[in-house]
């Protein structure tokens, strides 16, 4: 052996060595490791008491400001159990993932991104003493999910069985849409809404089948979500392949095409020769539809920072005389004052729901627009706004102008030929708004034109959430683009092109063929 | 030989626009694939078409191999099949671009803002005026009390500010989603707080997004103007916690001796 492959040899017996000693060290995500509470301690009094609280009591300086409100450790009850059933506590593995990847929908982030996997584990270790529960408790075996049932029409249709069997929609809704039926409240006695099983990226501890199982079988502690897990079916309590088919069932539930995606900012406005005549009008379903976050109205006073509905999705369709607008949103209860059922859930007083449209007046050509807030000074905007109203007086239409917050004033709605129509059912409310494209009014109402980019905001009330005025949710600035009737020439102008090319060629080759001939 | 290597720089150039760019963005900002709208990348293939003929054509030699091929396609009668094989693959082509342009598309228009733009000299809140040039955090001082001073800030930020800001300070809290044109700022960037100094954040807190210049889309941004809703006293705790939290330095004004 010469010298050069002893060395080789060495510096390979060393790198072996070296990786295997770095691979020991690390503890792999799967398996818990001891955690240091004191660095917990430091890394929780740095980064998560503003929420939690400085000994863990869910009483930090934003803890009244957020939904849902974050978790009291002093309790040592977690939300979102991976434990087997019978097992009075969460694993480690379930605290680790959820520090690490955080709750969608929540203002928990996830910390994997700022955390190294020990200071998690410290972090897992610290929350431990926070409470008593966890003394001389091992760490629990997981659920088991071996019995898994693949997915197929069959299951579903189980499913759909067994979700009604265990009444799952009094909470959920009979399309999961959330539209509960029950006030519902956490232990803590903190107002809690059923998760609208269609939009499963707001689900807290993932959406997998595997996830709802889990969350079936081992209910939500700590909220009214119960376990359906028994040793024994009997009232209330499904069966294990039932919760399997339950689980599949719920997947099947999932409506992506109207989650907010990124980049799309404009309501695509789609013409039509007669506009529909209501907001049930099946003509809506040929036209595209866009998801916009809605968040709470945190920028004036009176701000707001606990909202119920997340999302809408709009729709536009015009001819010649007319635009008009179709809201659709999911909303956990139809709320119009006077009515026995949404007072029955409501929580605070109960306010009439609404949504709202704003345009800016000019329609800009440069970058200059109205504030996104209801304009300013110079800049007008126009509203469009629908409410509930109440049992008494039904539900009303009005337009409005603003030039700032304080700057509002009525419009004429007749004039402009602003008329609604809406409906609730099983959680979506639908609104159709019409109006004329152009109207008298030039100075306070915008003029509608195809083709082009009209600054478009909308804003939602949520009355069984009691909110009212400021109170409300919203979007800022996205874009409103009435595409002018195509037509033909999309067929005709690459055609016409296509033929020019075949025939400019041919006859190119034709004359150098006879040139060189 | 010329003819390909004129074709393949021209594809690459796309390749780089449509893959390319987005591929840097996304390792830039993860999560995110951000694509060059169609309108630019109308442009930007426009210049490399033409930048191409022009570099592959620029001498006789040059100019002789690209056409010549070409000519010799279309013009030798024992290579009819080659010649109808390109006449429709090149009106194909044409046709196409004809429809990308005139199809129904509904891309957002560009709207370009400053992200720091120059801050005024002076600027008026709680009633008084503030020279920004001169301006300093007056808690910087306060060594005794920094640690409860920037406590305090925390709390006005998990108050006013994490919403859009976030829990990690990097501008993504859970309502960032609704407030996202333009995005929150994210403090541990270092082209944030870490090159600005404490007067020009004191000026973009207290007057918020309607404070901006126009460069910076005043109408846009929904930065509350905080000064309606905090006390000047609470704004330079919140300043004090930014830095101290993020580990950041803010930027300071030389001083001339003398």
């Amino acid at each position: 052996m010469t010298t050069a492959q002893a060395t080789k040899r060495t510096m390979g017996a060393a790198l072996l060595l070296a990786v295997s000693l770095a691979l020991a060290l690390v503890p792999t995500a799967a398996e818990a490791a001891p955690g240091d509470t004191a660095n917990g301690k430091v890394l929780y009094e740095k980064k998560c008491w503003w929420c939690h609280g400085k000994t863990g009591e869910a009483d930090g300086p934003a803890a009244n400001f957020v939904i849902p409100p974050p978790r009291d450790f002093s309790l040592g009850v977690y939300k979102y159990k991976g434990s087997e059933p019978k097992a009075e506590v969460v694993r480690d593995e379930d605290l680790f993932r959820m520090i690490s990847d955080g709750m969608p929908g929540t203002s928990m982030p996830a910390w994997k991104s700022v955390l190294s996997d020990k200071d998690r584990w410290d972090l897992v270790a610290y929350i431990k003493t926070l409470t008593d529960m966890f003394e001389g408790t091992p760490n629990p075996a997981p659920i088991d999910l071996s019995g898994k049932i693949a997915s197929s029409e069959e299951s579903i249709s189980l499913g759909a069985k067994a979700y009604e069997a265990a009444k799952c929609f009094e909470c959920h809704g009979v399309r999961g849409k959330g539209d509960t039926i029950k006030k519902l409240k956490e232990d803590s006695g903190k107002r809690v809404w059923p998760r609208n099983l269609t939009k499963q990226w707001t689900f807290r501890a993932g959406s997998t089948v595997e996830d709802i199982y889990t969350r079936v079988t081992n209910g939500i502690p700590n909220t009214p979500m119960p376990s359906f897990y028994s040793e024994k079916t009997g009232e209330g309590k499904l069966s294990t392949e039932d919760r399997w088919h339950v689980a599949n069932y719920i997947k099947s539930l999932e409506e992506t095409q109207k989650a907010p995606k990124d980049g799309e900012t404009v309501v695509k406005g789609m013409y039509v020769a007669e506009l529909p005549k209501s907001e049930k009008d099946e003509i809506w379903n040929e036209a595209t539809g866009v998801a916009f976050n809605l968040v709470p109205q945190i920028i004036a006073k009176e701000r707001f920072f606990i909202p119920a509905n997340d999302l809408i999705y709009v729709k536009a369709m015009f001819n010649e005389k007319e635009v008009a607008f179709l809201l659709e949103w999911d909303d956990r209860s139809k709320s119009v004052p006077g009515d026995p059922v949404a007072e029955g859930i409501a929580w605070d007083t109960l306010t009439p729901d609404g949504v709202a449209v704003q345009t800016s007046v000019v329609i800009p050509t440069a970058g200059e627009k109205p504030y996104f807030g209801h304009g300013d000074a110079s800049h007008t905007v126009s509203m469009l706004y629908w409410t509930a109203g109440s049992v008494e007086t039904g539900p009303k239409e009005m337009i409005m102008s603003a030039n700032g917050i304080a700057a509002r004033e009525p419009g004429d709605a007749k004039a402009a030929g602003f008329t609604t129509s809406a409906s609730y059912e099983m959680g979506t409310w639908k609104v159709m708004m019409k109006r004329s494209l152009a109207t008298a009014n030039k100075e306070k109402e915008t003029q509608f034109e195809a083709g082009r980019y009209i600054p478009i905001a909308f804003a939602n009330w949520d009355g069984s959430n009691g909110e009212s005025g400021s109170k409300h949710t919203m979007t800022t600035w996205v874009w409103l683009l009435l595409k002018p009737d195509t037509g033909s020439e999309v067929v005709v102008i690459p055609g016409v092109i296509l033929i020019l090319l075949v025939g400019g060629q041919l006859a190119m080759a034709a004359l150098l063929r006879k040139k060189k001939s | 030989m010329k003819l390909q290597k004129m074709l393949l720089t021209i594809a690459v150039g796309y390749l780089i626009l449509k893959f390319g760019v987005p591929l840097v963005g996304s390792w830039l900002h993860p999560g995110a694939w951000p694509v060059i709208p169609t309108s630019v990348m109308k442009m930007y293939m426009t210049f490399v078409i033409v930048g191409s003929v022009l570099v592959y054509t620029f001498d006789e030699e040059g100019y002789r191999q690209i056409v010549g091929p070409i000519l010799d396609l279309y013009g030798d009668p024992g290579k009819v099949k080659y010649c109808y094989a390109a006449t429709l693959a090149v009106a194909l082509l044409g046709a196409w671009v004809a429809y990308e342009y005139v199809k129904p598309t509904f891309d957002a228009p560009v709207e370009l803002r400053s992200v720091h733009p120059a801050p005024p000299s002076s600027v008026k809140m709680w009633g008084k005026s503030y020279n920004l040039a001169t301006l300093e955090n007056p808690l910087r001082a306060d060594k005794e009390n920094f640690a409860k001073n920037s406590e305090e800030g925390g709390v006005v930020y998990y108050q006013n500010c994490f919403y859009c800001h976030g829990d990690l300070m990097d501008g993504k809290g859970h309502f960032a989603t609704g407030f996202n044109n333009p995005l929150p700022a994210n403090f541990v960037d270092v082209g944030t707080i870490a090159q600005l100094t404490e007067s020009f954040v004191f000026w973009r807190i207290g007057s918020g997004g309607p404070g901006l210049p126009g460069e910076g889309a005043p109408w846009l941004s929904p930065m509350p103007i905080w000064h309606t809703l905090l006390s000047e006293d609470e704004v330079w705790k919140v300043i004090l916690f930014l830095y101290d939290y993020t580990g950041h330095s803010p930027r300071v004004t030389e001083k001339h001796e003398g």
